[in-house]
């Protein structure tokens, strides 16, 4: 049974099993609690006192600091083009809390014995599937309401993350520039959702460079698309596109 | 030198050499400035010679019997499985007359990204490879993030407002 929520400044879609819908309240509270954290449109989030400097990152809660963590191990992994710090100073957790809120999330139906869901927040989504696979369609950056493509997640394919600035204009950070990509589009299949996440946002961020890079490094299945339409795929994204 | 010591010599000098190709595939990666991935890290250098490789021609081979002999007999040598700080390699090598003529790895480092780097590479596509499964029934919709209203304009809505 599907359920949808605002949260996050986006919209939550939830497939449940019926017998389980007694866990969406859980599941709800997971994305209210890390939005009412980390949130920068809150000015009283434990994100927006750091930013103000009321709060100190050292006396932060143990949430943020190791979400923090995280996204600096991230900082590192990708050569900057993923990073907690924009250029004015400013933690900016936006890039990671998401994904790993979906992650929790996840996680809790798993503890829960849910045996199959499907979790998508803001368009990235986390599966989980005992039988037949979950089809999810891609979304044509040039126009929302196609499709470019349709892929299977499957065994332990389980999440699809996608970056871009079709929705919300050019929002990711080059260096200390907020400019137009190379790629419009980055969706990313991986085993868990915050590999997807931010590596799709390092693809934009870093262009053809870091998708040569990225793909060489990590085991994920990548379809790019440029400013011109153009379409690039991993052979794993080829293979994973729905008959 | 007896023929076991210079086999094994070849086999230590062998399994350096494709730890240096392995690595000098990573090195040609776009940004050879990266040290660490949770996959794997690419070091600068491979001088290390892996240590203790009393490298023993071991096993299968046409056995070698006279100690005192000058040169190998021909034949497939498999070497002993050497430990490298990028995992374990091992590899076969032929010799004919006293030159080497196949060298065969039987084992490369897991660790190593070359055959990532190549096998996973994005290359174009056109969109006729892709138009097909865009009619396909799906259950999600995945897209660059979405507003609240852009939501509302999405098919993921139309989906969830189908129940999908």
């Amino acid at each position: 049974m599907r359920h949808v929520f605002e949260t996050m400044g986006t919209v939550a879609s939830i497939e449940l099993p019926e017998t389980v819908t007694t866990e969406l309240d859980t599941v709800r509270e997971i994305f209210t609690a890390a939005d009412q954290r980390f949130s920068l449109y809150a000015p009283e989030s434990e994100l927006s006192r750091i930013a103000s400097g009321t709060l100190t990152l050292a006396r932060a809660s143990s949430a943020v600091r190791e979400s923090y963590e995280r996204s600096i191990q991230w900082r590192i992994h990708t050569s900057g083009l993923f990073s907690p710090n924009r250029p004015d100073g400013v933690i900016d957790l936006n890039g990671i809390v998401k994904a790993e809120a979906i992650e929790r999330a996840g996680a809790h139906l798993d503890s829960v014995g849910c045996p199959s869901w499907t979790i998508n927040v803001g368009g990235d989504i986390l599966v989980r599937t005992d039988r037949a696979p979950w089809v999810t369609g891609i979304a044509d950056p040039s126009d929302d309401r196609s499709l470019i493509c349709s892929v299977v997640l499957a065994g332990s394919r389980r999440a699809v993350a996608t970056s871009g600035s079709a929705q919300r204009g050019d929002h990711i950070w080059r260096g200390c520039e907020l400019g137009p990509t190379h790629f419009v589009q980055v969706s990313v299949i991986a085993d868990d959702i915050v590999t997807a996440d931010v590596l799709a946002t390092a693809i934009v961020a870093g262009g053809q460079e870091a998708l040569d890079d990225v793909t060489g490094r990590w085991p994920i299945d990548v379809l790019a698309i440029d400013r011109g339409g153009a379409l690039m795929a991993t052979p794993g994204f080829r293979e994973a596109i729905a008959a | 030198m007896n023929t076991r010591s210079t086999l094994g010599s070849v086999f230590a000098s062998v399994a350096v050499l494709i730890v240096g190709w392995q690595a000098g595939g990573v090195m040609l990666a776009p940004q050879p400035t990266t040290t660490t991935s949770p996959q794997t890290s690419t070091p600068k250098s491979v001088t290390s010679q892996p240590t203790g490789t009393t490298t023993q021609a071991a096993a299968p081979a046409p056995a070698v019997a006279a100690p005192a002999a000058t040169s190998p007999a021909d034949g497939t040598y498999t070497g002993a499985s050497v430990s490298t700080r990028f995992g374990n390699v091992q590899v076969a090598v032929t010799l004919t007359g006293d030159r080497i003529t196949d060298v065969t790895p039987l084992l490369l480092t897991n660790a190593g990204a070359h055959s990532v780097q190549i096998s996973n590479r994005a290359a174009p596509i056109v969109h006729d490879e892709v138009i097909a499964s865009q009619s396909a029934k799906v259950s999600n919709v995945g897209g660059a993030t979405y507003t609240t209203h852009a939501y509302l304009a999405s098919v993921q809505s139309a989906l969830d407002q189908a129940g999908f």
